[in-house]
């Protein structure tokens, strides 16, 4: 295990670097930069400076140097979680991102266990019901979560909450607690702020994960070990528990680190939508201004959260089932 | 049935060697040369124990011979063991790859016997196939309950125990 742990952590290194630097080329490509628009506006205000505060600017983003030395400057910053100033108001994109990126760690960590819970649940329901009531429930809920883009379920939501019940949805928190540090009524704020964004975003994943653990278990249990274990009178939770679950699961576990970045991009949207304080709608922002350290220490973000969601569950799934893949050859 | 000494492979030690020299590099050097955050030291720090974690037990695999004989499996070496046959109570055959169409990987066996410290070795280890084979007699021999992945791996390898054939 402890070879596959090192080998796995190898590939990581170069994955992210590749990541990192495609990332900040390509948020970089289209012509101009962050400063254009802002000189624009000046330009349009017949402010005669406006082409030496350019220039000023351009010197203070560094934006006047190479692409490739502004790669490698942020790069190394982010050692000392320095990742450089943001267009957005001259700050340090590590003040920026602070809150936010707590937050949508929370929101995103809680829709993951969300749709865990719910799939498995409701998937496992549906498996050893099938084709009855709860399994055509089971089957309608998914193919609706599965058909409804996740921003208009938050809108629908939004019109459903403040029309029939008064209630303001957006947000992740009471105004009073916004800017403000931590406490418990803040905790307690953000908690049940938190209920609409993670339904809304899970729903799709939930769906997904619920038909395929069902399509996983029924094949389990319609093979012959099953069959055999049922005419030997095995009580049926544990003839459920012990192998065809265990096997069902699997994929399960694979998709641990598919998850995570489908979530978070799913994200984006609703997140404008619901007015949520996360990274998504910053996110947006800094893409369309061209923001490239603001957006590019995002996409990092993304992209670590990725490689590790990715390699947990490569390292679950190696210490649940390290059976070989027949037709895969092994190394001597 | 006569003894055979067996060895990794001076290829296998020296990639493991580089693997093991990049990651300590890779989280070394930064903790060495800049002014480093303290959770990223923390994450890099962590990365550094690790690789020197393995550094060292490659170098344990350099200094060991495994014995296969007909009655014993001695690892003879710094951290040595001794597994006998007839009182094998462990027996653990895992398959990994970093591929992600799993192929190309390398097999792992884990058996122990009674009171003894459990011997890992790979599939890289000359006379692989010879030390499973034996293990797996063993098995069959003592009555030794193998897990599904192992019998699945065992049977990839072309070897059967009787009595354990794979239902699922």
């Amino acid at each position: 295990m402890l070879n596959y742990v090192i080998r796995r952590l190898l590939i990581m290194v170069p994955t992210l670097f590749v990541i990192s630097l495609l990332v900040y080329v390509i948020i970089d490509l289209p012509p101009g930069d962050c400063v254009t628009s802002q000189i624009d506006e000046l330009l349009s205000r017949g402010d005669p400076d406006a082409l030496r505060r350019a220039d000023e600017l351009r010197h203070l983003y560094g934006l006047d140097q190479d692409l490739l030395i502004r790669y490698f400057r942020w790069i190394g910053g982010v050692f000392r979680w320095d990742f450089g100033l943001s267009c957005q108001d001259t700050v340090p994109v590590r003040d920026l991102i602070g809150e936010r990126l707590a937050l949508t760690m929370v929101m995103e960590s809680c829709t993951i266990l969300f749709i865990w819970t719910v799939s498995f649940i409701i998937g496992v329901y549906a498996a050893t019901h099938q084709y009855q009531l709860g399994d055509y429930v089971a089957s309608f809920i998914g193919f609706i979560g599965l058909a409804v883009p996740n921003f208009l379920l938050a809108l629908v939501l939004l019109y459903v909450g403040k029309v029939y019940f008064g209630l303001s949805i957006g947000g992740l928190m009471d105004p009073e607690f916004i800017d403000k540090p931590f406490s418990w009524g803040k905790f307690w704020s953000v908690a049940q702020h938190l209920v609409i964004p993670v339904i809304v975003i899970g729903t799709s994943g939930t769906a997904g994960m619920i038909r395929r653990l069902r399509a996983n278990l029924l094949d389990e249990l319609q093979k012959q070990y099953v069959v055999t274990g049922r005419a030997k009178g095995l009580p049926p939770l544990k003839l459920l528990i012990k192998y065809p679950l265990r096997h069902a699961i699997n994929p399960f576990v694979a998709d641990i680190g598919h998850l995570l970045p489908e979530v978070i991009s799913g994200s984006v949207i609703v997140s404008v939508v619901l007015s949520l304080p996360t990274t998504g709608p910053m996110l947006l922002g800094a893409l369309k201004t061209q923001d490239v350290n603001l957006a590019a220490t995002f996409l990092l973000f993304v992209a670590v959260l990725t490689v590790i969601g990715m390699l947990v569950s490569d390292l679950l799934l190696a210490a649940l089932d390290p059976r070989i893949r027949f037709g895969a050859t092994s190394e001597k | 049935m006569s003894s055979a000494d067996l060895r990794y492979p001076r290829q296998t030690l020296w990639a493991d060697y580089i693997r093991a020299a990049i990651g300590t590099l890779l989280c070394g050097l930064p903790l060495l040369l800049v002014e480093v955050n303290r959770w990223v030291e923390l994450i890099l720090g962590a990365g550094f124990i690790l690789f020197g974690a393995f550094f060292v037990r490659t170098a344990l695999r350099q200094r060991t011979r495994y014995v296969l004989g007909p009655d014993t499996l001695c690892a003879d070496g710094p951290a040595g063991s001794l597994v006998e046959w007839n009182r094998l109570d462990r027996l653990k055959l895992s398959y990994f790859s970093t591929k992600r169409d799993r192929s190309g990987g390398w097999m792992q066996l884990a058996i122990g016997s009674t009171g003894a410290r459990t011997l890992k070795v790979d599939s890289a280890l000359e006379g692989f196939y010879d030390i499973v084979e034996r293990a797996a007699q063993a098995a069959e021999t003592n009555g030794l309950e193998l897990s599904v992945a192992t019998r699945a791996n065992l049977r990839s390898m072309g070897i059967s125990v009787a009595g354990q054939e794979e239902t699922a």
